[in-house]
């Protein structure tokens, strides 16, 4: 059985509410229709501050400055019981909008961004206290233009402003005069995710305790498209983000699939790492600047804080299985095929009971399930219901139709094997993998034995085809005996009969000679 | 003749709860026409 290690993991969230009210989907697409709505107007003063965002329990969960269990044993609404700001935790950080727009510089190697020469002072010392900021990072950062300049680039050169506080600190030029693809708004998305994704990647290499030059190979599952009018969504944004990292050995390529990208990356890296043809692979996955406020229209209308304000990224780093670190089975790997259908009964069951059948376990043998991890109280006042638990649910009456539990024990089922959702609605972000990090830990720290990652994309949403996709693997403690007499290795039986048979060759062949 | 013969209807399905084509297709017999089928997504 092929089985990788998950050597480490990095979650950060950049803190974006100006960018999300210019520039997220569903402000802008107002704006345009109608710029005097009551929700337009009312939508600047719904917002969180930093510090809000920073105390807020699900945010912190997603970095790792709390724990999935101290979440759920939190307060809730979590948005009615903030606790102490905390900008970092053990995976990763929530950096501030003015650090994230002077980060966008950073990444930018077309001359796009421009800053306003005042704020890039400010933010140059701000962004150097970052502790996986690198001199070659804050090299690249500009030394800023004259407010005069922005000014015209925006009047007559087709320029986005970036907002801070309701000033133009910056811009975003557009890469290209007619090409629609290269426009200033296409090209603050791609460079929103791509630093966004830097910020991951930078974390995950000092998570790691590696250096940027160890890094061999570098998979990126976002959903942006990059390229041109001739190959519009051509790539390849994970070597792009390698290069600002300085990670000058690695190569890489990107993968697509909605939000079931990160679970197909991950698979398609694990499988990599196994075959022994690269040493190790970074998956990250940067953020989605459209996606941001996309569900404010609901929140405002019932008064609640716009929450969806922070472009979230994601990284890990797989290495070959050294027995040490916990491991991704790939064995385990469910596939959605063209044939199962679109049904939710169905992808659920091609996505968990065909594979743990595989492998001759249950249902009830996961000890976490991660589907799409969205933080319920973005999701409840929109109307979209509570999707981890919905998932949860699902899989409860999936293992009682199969006969593996009773009826009456899916609420249990669901408290037990689930978990609390505490991921933004960024598509590809909440896919299962935000749960990577602290299955690592769990399992590290012996509370949990198994949890199966499942990542769903709604591929009908490109109007190609009707259909889902999804995909799923267990991580798992390496090694390890799941009591049904299967392991991770090999167990003692087979050795004994690897043994017998070595000894009858050897018999025979004496006697033969 | 069922209730909906002769109606026309719009179905928009979600993600996580009934997908549009599962309703094209128990609106398949019923006598109504599908104009128009599809799944969105809010997350």
């Amino acid at each position: 059985m092929a089985t990788v290690g998950i050597k480490s993991t990095a979650y950060c969230l950049n803190f974006a509410p100006e960018l999300a009210l210019h520039y997220g989907g569903t402000p802008s697409q107002e704006r345009h229709a109608k710029p005097d709505s009551d929700y337009l107007k009312a939508l600047p003063g719904q917002v969180q501050s930093y510090e809000e965002a920073a105390g807020y329990a699900p945010n912190k969960t997603y970095i790792g400055a709390m724990s999935v269990d101290e979440l759920a044993a939190a307060p809730a609404p979590w948005l009615e019981h903030l606790g102490a700001p905390e900008r970092y935790g053990r995976y990763g950080e929530i950096m501030p909008e003015d650090e994230f727009i002077g980060f966008m510089d950073i990444c930018d190697v077309f001359d796009l961004i421009w800053l306003d020469k005042d704020f890039a002072a400010r933010i140059r010392e701000k962004l150097a206290q970052d502790p996986v900021m690198g001199e070659s990072q804050m090299a690249r950062l500009e030394a800023g233009h004259e407010a005069a300049e922005i000014a015209e680039a925006v009047e007559k050169h087709g320029a986005l402003p970036l907002y801070l506080d309701g000033a133009v600190v910056g811009c975003c030029r557009r890469a290209h005069d007619t090409d629609e693809n290269l426009a200033a708004h296409v090209m603050l998305e791609n460079l929103a995710c791509k630093a966004s994704g830097v910020l991951a990647l930078l974390h995950l290499i000092k998570n790691s305790g590696l250096t940027p030059g160890d890094i061999d190979f570098v998979v990126e599952c976002s959903e942006e498209a990059v390229g041109d009018t001739m190959q519009r969504g051509g790539g390849n944004m994970a070597k792009a983000v390698a290069e600002i990292a300085g990670c000058g050995n690695a190569s890489g390529f990107d993968v697509r699939g909605f939000c079931a990208g990160p679970a197909t990356a991950v698979i398609t890296a694990a499988g990599m790492v196994a075959s022994g043809v690269r040493r190790n692979v970074a998956v990250l996955g940067g953020g989605s600047l459209p996606k941001l406020y996309m569900n404010s229209r609901d929140h405002v209308k019932k008064g609640l804080k716009a929450l969806e304000n922070c472009i979230g990224s994601f990284a890990v780093l797989l290495v070959p299985d050294d027995g040490t670190e916990p491991v991704i089975r790939l064995d385990s790997v469910g596939k959605h095929s063209v044939a199962a259908g679109a049904a939710p009964q169905a992808i659920t069951s091609a996505l968990t009971y065909e594979p743990l059948t595989r492998l001759g376990l249950k249902l009830t043998d996961v000890d976490k399930y991660a589907p799409e991890l969205h933080n319920a109280e973005i999701t409840l006042p929109a109307g979209a219901g509570n999707v981890p638990e919905a998932n949860f649910k699902m899989i409860a009456a999936l293992s009682v139709m199969k006969g593996q539990l009773k009826r009456e024990e899916i609420p249990q089922f669901v408290a037990e094997h689930g978990l609390p959702g505490f991921v933004h609605t960024q598509g590809h972000i909440p896919s299962g993998v935000p749960y990577m990090g602290h299955a690592r830990d769990a399992i590290k720290a012996g509370s949990i034995r198994r949890a199966m990652i499942i990542g769903k994309g709604s591929l009908f949403l490109g109007r190609l085809t009707n259909l889902a996709d999804g995909a799923s693997f267990l991580v798992e403690a390496p090694a390890q005996t799941d009591g049904s007499g299967s392991t991770a290795g090999v167990t003692r039986d087979e050795v004994r009969e690897l043994l017998l048979d070595a000894l009858a060759d050897l018999a025979a062949n004496l006697q033969k000679n | 003749m069922g209730k909906l013969t002769g109606k026309k209807l719009l179905l928009l399905g979600e993600r996580d709860g009934v997908p549009g084509p599962a309703m094209a297709a128990v609106f398949a017999n019923s006598g109504a026409e599908v104009l128009f089928s599809a799944t969105e997504c809010f997350v």
